[in-house]
């Protein structure tokens, strides 16, 4: 994920004119990487402006309010899905000048990946903690990935301008939950007004270990971020572990093999400043003419083409996409344009996959694949708001490995793909681990979820007196279904929770479809376990009786299993829909209602002569368990 | 010459009733101001002189409230001063009075036509007493059959207000009283269905749950036998609400319905006015009858766009049974009607939701019960 060009916060200029660099490499024992590990909401993106503030590297207001979080909407979910570094000089107590790098890292777990490659770039993190609240499970996941990754972690408790802010309390829950230890002095901090800002930087100097690198190593760079600029082609974020890099440099990307020619260098600081080499333990970025970011993965190694290393840098994954649905276009008009977006989008994003689809129901669109459902949010979202297509999207649907009785396997991941009964012989689905933090109190509404959720239990234990980790293993479908939500309310919004992918397994699964009117609706076909395909199938056919419009005539819904009905139920045929008086006086008032319930309509498809609007689509998702 | 119809507001009645969300209030009768409501009338008509050049005065509807409080010497001056205004006037000029049976007297009626009113609309709504109660009204079925005798006595043409879908009015109790008002001699008849709206007495009854209202069901089934009954009876159904005997039809209303230009006089009157580039202005006076008497201005005013003209000529033609003139609704809107909209007509089309007959669109009539999904679609 990165930004589109143009949509970057830092200003559309050309790199500003290349400042002189010493020719030597920065001492690498006055370097210092690290990162923030914090939960939503809790201050880190207020933090990092104030921590660029402090060491002047803004001098003027020109920026954004949050400087490190580059899209819009980005901000408005108050979440970081970039990862980037900025490189700050900050002259310290000591009177020594170290190179600070800020590396920001992805908010959410579906990123998690990316958080790892990030982490692996730095020596340290600040676990960002806010004082009015507390820890919560996705920072605990993701202080997890810094430790696993040797990072020096420093507790720094946030927002303590606030009155409600409580540094003992959540100090005391930072030892008893992460069991961290946190030693004196105690980072307190507002990002807000700056207060003990500057004593969090002087702890990153003394705390964070300078890096290490292999004396005369040859270049291993870490790849922790790409995206794609329209002029300049893919570019990437890397952090130098052994070696130089220069500018012009011949270099090979160890896991494709493919070569390149290092034709830009620079650092952000924060303003893009050209570099011709970085040395051991830098942070900077390159660009290489390169066409595609499916050619800089996340977490690949830079060396070079003469002088090339023996041992890529460890922890490279090809990252493949988890949830899959279908992304239409409401008006077929706009087929070509969101084959565009797509495209578009792509090219910044290499975890996101698509490919044509065509349903009978829903005409001609496409397939696409996301990590997670806020990785699917965030890209239907951006093709409604920047490209201005209106969509009618299927609900999300995981990969199911459909074993058939020749003994081949195939990857399902559209529902109305599935083969024939007949032709199966056994279906299985992914599985998450999950690890629900919950105080104790709603132990009882989260197991009950979980288990309704054909979840096995496979740990709980107290993390302090009142908090406990609930451990599920939970089928992904299951966790796509609206599970966060039901959880959400189910522990009025205490419980936070952390997943990970944990193989396949085989269950007794069918699919189950629904007919409008007698015909197939392919779009609404949905792969369910056996045992509740009755309870559901009557479940959606109402909730799809309350969303379909009535119509001019009557409109049959009903769930099916094979050739087997389960349910059905009638949509009443609309009788009156008529303004009885229009006159004079009243044509604006009546001109403005009739438009509103045009915009109601905006997202409808015509299914045959049945008119189905975007919710029913995703009826699915909210069917009870 | 532009056509243009004048729509004069009186905003008083003798008692407001439960339904009604039009601008009017209650009045006690003796304190009518009749001549001073008829001198802010004139200088709101000298204001807008000047937006009257070039125009054809072709109706003038009196409407309300209950203009038949209204006395017919200032019902008179305010007629005669309006067509002095235009200059030219139509030779099918239409002028119609609103009037509620009880206070259309003998006398009354023959005032209203010696200043020129040549067709009166009565507000009868029922011929059941029992649904006069209901409705809140002053007169009963006597009463409204006395004023229906006044008014054909006085002028050629006289329409009645008939309502329907009061709970537990049947289809064939509808049917009888069409045939009663028909036995009286109307020539039109504008034929609604109880609607419930907000900010009313019986929309606030309604809100509470202490008003029943007709099933969609019955309404429908009402409106299919009304149809039926004055179909029989040589009426035509040439609007979803009004019927006629040939050449009966309201033209004032016609011209509403037809996107054409309006003047509005009075507390609360809405005029809309084509100006030059193909948009228009839309207007609605100061609502308070005591402010507007003392010093007119308007309350509220809009531009409309190419597109909200072809919009509302869509919703407002569509409600006929002659349907829209397209090219007609293309020049006024200065832009193609149809684009932007081939997908909503094709689809339309298709279903026989409407029909388009060289650059005429129409819904036909037996899908006049869904009309506004259908405008909507469109818009």
């Amino acid at each position: 994920m990165a930004p589109l060009p143009g949509s970057c916060y830092l200003p559309a200029r050309a790199p500003a004119a290349p400042r002189p660099e010493p020719t030597m490499s920065f001492p690498i024992d006055r370097i210092r990487n690290f990162s923030i590990i914090a939960h939503i909401d809790h201050g880190k993106s207020t933090l990092a402006d104030r921590i660029l503030d402090v060491t002047g590297a803004i001098t003027q207001r020109e920026q954004k309010e949050q400087l490190l979080d580059r899209m819009e909407l980005e901000q408005e979910r108050g979440i970081t899905i970039k990862a980037q570094g900025v490189r700050l000089p900050f002259v310290a107590e000591d009177g020594v000048e170290y190179q600070l790098n800020l590396i920001d890292t992805p908010g959410h777990v579906d990123f998690s990946y990316e958080v790892s490659r990030s982490l692996a770039a730095c020596e340290g993190a600040l676990l960002v903690v806010d004082a009015t609240q507390g820890v919560e499970a996705q920072t605990l996941a993701n202080v997890y990935l810094a430790l696993e990754n040797d990072l020096e972690i420093i507790p720094v408790f946030n927002k303590i301008d606030l009155p409600s802010a409580d540094v003992d309390r959540v100090k005391r829950e930072v030892e008893e939950v992460i069991g961290l230890d946190v030693p004196e002095p105690i980072l307190a901090c507002s990002g807000k007004t700056g207060e003990g800002v500057k004593e969090v930087l002087e702890e990153i100097v003394k705390r964070v270990p300078p890096p290490r690198t292999a004396p005369e190593g040859k270049l291993r760079a870490l790849i922790f971020d790409s995206w794609y600029d329209t002029y300049r082609g893919a570019m990437s974020m890397i952090r130098v572990v052994d070696g130089t890099v220069r500018k012009g440099d011949k270099i090979k990307m160890m896991s494709t093999g493919a070569e390149y020619e290092v034709t830009e260098l620079g650092v952000y600081s924060p303003f893009p400043t050209h570099v011709d080499h970085l040395g051991p333990g830098e942070v900077g970025f390159f660009a290489g003419s390169i066409k595609s970011i499916e050619d800089t993965k996340v977490g690949d190694t830079v060396t070079l083409v003469h002088d090339r290393a023996e041992e890529p840098l460890a922890g490279f994954q090809e990252v493949k996409p988890m949830v899959f649905c279908g992304v239409f276009p409401t008006d077929s008009d706009q087929y070509g344009d969101l084959r565009d977006a797509l495209e578009k989008l792509n090219l910044n994003d290499a975890a996101f996959f698509f490919e044509p689809e065509t349903s009978d129901a829903l005409g001609f669109g496409f397939r696409c694949g996301f990590l997670g459902l806020l990785h699917m949010e965030i890209i239907q979202e951006r093709l409604e708001r920047e490209y201005g297509i209106d969509l009618i999207t299927t609900a999300p649907s995981v990969v199911y490995h459909v074993f058939l009785t020749d003994g081949s396997m195939v990857e399902v991941e559209n529902p109305s793909r599935m083969p024939e009964i007949g032709e199966i012989d056994r279906i299985e689905e992914p599985y998450f681990a999950v690890s629900i933090h919950v105080p104790s109190e709603f132990v009882g509404p989260v197991i009950k979820l979980c288990q309704e959720r054909r979840g096995e239990q496979t740990n709980m234990s107290y993390s302090s007196t009142d908090r406990v980790v609930i451990s599920y293993d939970l089928p992904l479908a299951e966790v796509l279904f609206d599970f966060f939500d039901k959880l959400k309310s189910a522990t009025k919004g205490y419980a936070s929770m952390d997943y990970e992918l944990k193989g396949y397994r085989a269950n007794k699964l069918v699919r189950l479809d629904m007919l409008i009117n007698g015909e197939k609706v392919d779009a609404l076909s949905a792969i369910v376990h056996r045992d509740n395909a009755y309870h559901i199938g009557r479940s959606l056919a109402q909730k799809l009786k309350g969303i379909v419009p009535r119509q001019q005539y009557e409109v049959a819904i009903q769930a099916a299993i094979g050739s087997k009905i389960i349910a059905r139920e009638t949509v009443r045929a609309l009788r009156k829909d008529v303004t009885a008086k229009c006159y004079g006086g009243d044509i604006s008032r009546k001109r403005k209602l009739l438009q509103k319930q045009k915009e109601g309509k905006r997202r409808m498809k015509a299914v045959g002569s049945v008119d189905i609007p975007q919710a029913a689509f995703h009826a699915i998702l909210k069917v009870d368990s | 010459m532009r056509d243009t119809s004048v729509y004069v507001h009186f905003p008083w009645c003798a008692k407001k009733c439960p339904y009604c969300d039009f601008a009017t209030r209650k009045i006690d009768v003796a304190t009518l101001p009749h001549e001073a409501y008829a001198d802010a009338l004139l200088r709101e008509l000298e204001v807008r002189r000047g937006a009257l050049r070039g125009r054809r005065l072709t109706s003038v509807f009196f409407g309300g409230g209950t203009p038949s409080l209204w006395s017919g010497a200032a019902l008179g001056r305010v007629l005669a001063a309006i067509r002095g205004a235009f200059e030219e006037e139509s030779e099918a000029l239409e002028i119609t009075a609103e009037s509620n049976p009880n206070s259309l007297t003998r006398a009354r009626a023959a005032a209203f036509a010696e200043a020129g009113v040549g067709r009166l609309s009565l507000g009868v709504q029922s011929l059941d007493d029992a649904r006069l109660r209901f409705l809140g009204r002053l007169h009963d079925r006597t009463e409204a059959l006395t004023a229906l005798g006044h008014a054909a006595a006085a002028v050629e043409r006289v329409s009645a207000d008939l309502m329907f879908g009061m709970p537990g009015q049947s289809a064939d109790d509808l049917a009888r009283e069409i045939d009663q008002l028909l036995e009286a001699g109307v020539r039109h008849v504008s034929a609604y269905a109880l609607t419930i709206e907000p900010g009313t007495q019986f929309g606030e009854l309604h809100r509470l749950g202490k008003l029943r209202v007709a099933e969609e069901e019955a309404y429908a089934q009402m409106f299919e036998r009304a149809e039926r009954a004055f179909e029989a009876a040589g009426f035509a159904h040439y609007e979803v609400s009004n019927y006629a005997q040939p050449g009966e039809e309201a033209r004032h209303n016609l011209h509403y319905w037809r996107g054409g230009d309006y003047l509005g006089l009075g507390a609360a009157a809405v005029g809309c006015l084509s100006e030059a580039d193909g948009g228009a202005r839309r207007w609605k006076n100061t609502v308070d009858a005591g402010r507007y008497m003392e010093a007119l201005g308007e309350e509220e005013s809009e531009t409309l766009g190419p597109q909200d003209r072809i919009r509302e000529g869509l919703m407002l033609g569509l409600r006929m049974a002659e349907g829209v003139d397209g090219a007609a609704l293309s020049a006024r809107a200065g832009v193609d009607w149809r684009r932007g909209r081939e997908a909503a007509l094709a689809r339309r089309l298709e279903r026989g939701d409407v029909v388009l007959e060289g650059e005429r669109l129409r819904v036909p009539r037996e899908r006049w019960l869904l009309l506004d999904g259908i405008v909507a679609d469109l818009f």
